[in-house]
């Protein structure tokens, strides 16, 4: 950092030359949070969506799958209402409610504060529901191992390419409600390759909650980072 | 829409880097924003706007350098334009992925303040160390 001075108007100014990230401190505090789950060998999902594309409703069916198998957790973002912690808690889950009060994001310090306020119990895979939104979301890092975009097939087959940074940056993209397919206009092929293109090692799986179509591939998914996860830091 | 949380970071970023050098109003704050960032300048200068408008930086300007997106083919050895707006993630020419070499910026490049007592009348207020 330097200081040179300058005249402007007549005034005195000085000049500082910061160049420093806009994010630095959301981004120092997901490298603490990605310690913090390094330490306790758990993997971290940060899960992006639109509202209403099933994000808790996919969640229920992975905690019926996994539930005797491994600790999970939920951190749930919303502007509004204990609804979705309240979802996951019913299945015997340990769930923080953030309320954002507006915002459109959650960013790291309130998921730090959340594991820190409630006596949050020892977990396996913490899923941190993002507030709905394929937008905002995607600039804070939480301190996940990976993001997963969601797209629900009613909201229609050109997502990708609209919303080009989330699915970029999203390691796998989950299609839900599958079984609405005979009823909607939803290209897969057309997703699939909007998503390879924006993406190309990202993984696409096609799931539907209700019918369970692609939950034991989701599941499966899960445990297989999880083990290399612990693999890699044994 | 996260402008105005973006500008909040903007802001203590700023009065941080005044404070490293004193103290004093904020003039004018220059940001490089890309565009991949998925920041939108006009909402933010707005956002500035409403944030700074009742307190002591009042009338202070932010200024957005603009970084277009870049991408890059190793195996051609060029950039690659993006065709229709879309981002493209792979070389249109021979297939190879692109590597991104510009439009994630989102930086605070530069903080121009105008010190208390700028005549040098009232230095002795600070005390260093």
């Amino acid at each position: 950092m330097t200081t040179k001075t300058e005249r402007l108007n007549g005034k005195q100014s000085e000049v500082v030359d910061v160049r420093t990230r806009v994010l630095a401190a959301n981004e120092e505090a997901a490298a603490k949070l990605r310690d913090r789950f390094r330490a306790g060998s758990a993997l971290v999902l940060n899960l992006i969506s639109s509202p209403g594309s099933g994000k808790t409703t996919l969640l229920e069916a992975t905690v019926k799958a996994l539930a005797g198998r491994l600790r999970l957790a939920g951190i749930e973002g919303d502007i509004a209402t204990e609804r979705d912690a309240d979802r996951l808690r019913a299945l015997g889950i340990p769930a923080v409610q953030i309320l954002t009060g507006g915002a459109c994001h959650l960013d790291a310090r309130q998921v730090g504060k959340a594991l820190d306020g409630a006596r949050f119990p020892a977990f396996d895979v913490l899923f941190i529901e993002n507030v709905g939104n394929l937008i905002c979301p995607t600039t804070y890092d939480l301190g996940e191992d990976f993001k997963v975009a969601l797209l629900s097939v009613a909201e229609g087959d050109d997502k990708p390419f609209k919303y080009p940074a989330i699915f970029a940056r999203a390691e796998v993209t989950v299609i839900t409600k599958s079984d609405l397919l005979p009823h909607v206009t939803f290209d897969l092929d057309a997703v699939s390759a909007q998503v390879a293109t924006l993406n190309p090692g990202g993984r696409l799986m096609v799931t539907s909650s209700k019918t369970g179509e692609g939950i034991g591939v989701w599941c499966a998914m899960i445990e297989e980072r999880l083990t290399a996860k612990r693999k890699a830091h044994a | 829409m996260h402008e105005l949380s973006i500008a909040e970071e903007i802001y203590r970023v700023s009065r941080a880097a005044v404070a490293d050098h004193g103290s004093g109003r904020l003039e004018r704050v220059t940001v490089a924003v890309g565009e991949l960032s998925a920041i939108e300048p006009d909402l933010l200068s707005f956002a500035w706007q409403a944030l700074t408008e009742s307190g002591p930086d009042a009338g202070s300007t932010l200024e957005v350098e603009w970084h277009a997106a870049r991408q890059f083919c190793a195996a051609c050895k060029s950039d690659k334009p993006r065709s229709d707006g879309s981002w493209l993630r792979l070389c249109p020419d021979c297939g190879t992925p692109l590597a991104v070499t510009g439009g994630m910026e989102l930086d605070v490049m530069r903080v121009t303040f105008e010190p208390d007592g700028g005549d040098g009348a009232e230095k002795g207020e600070h005390d260093d160390g």
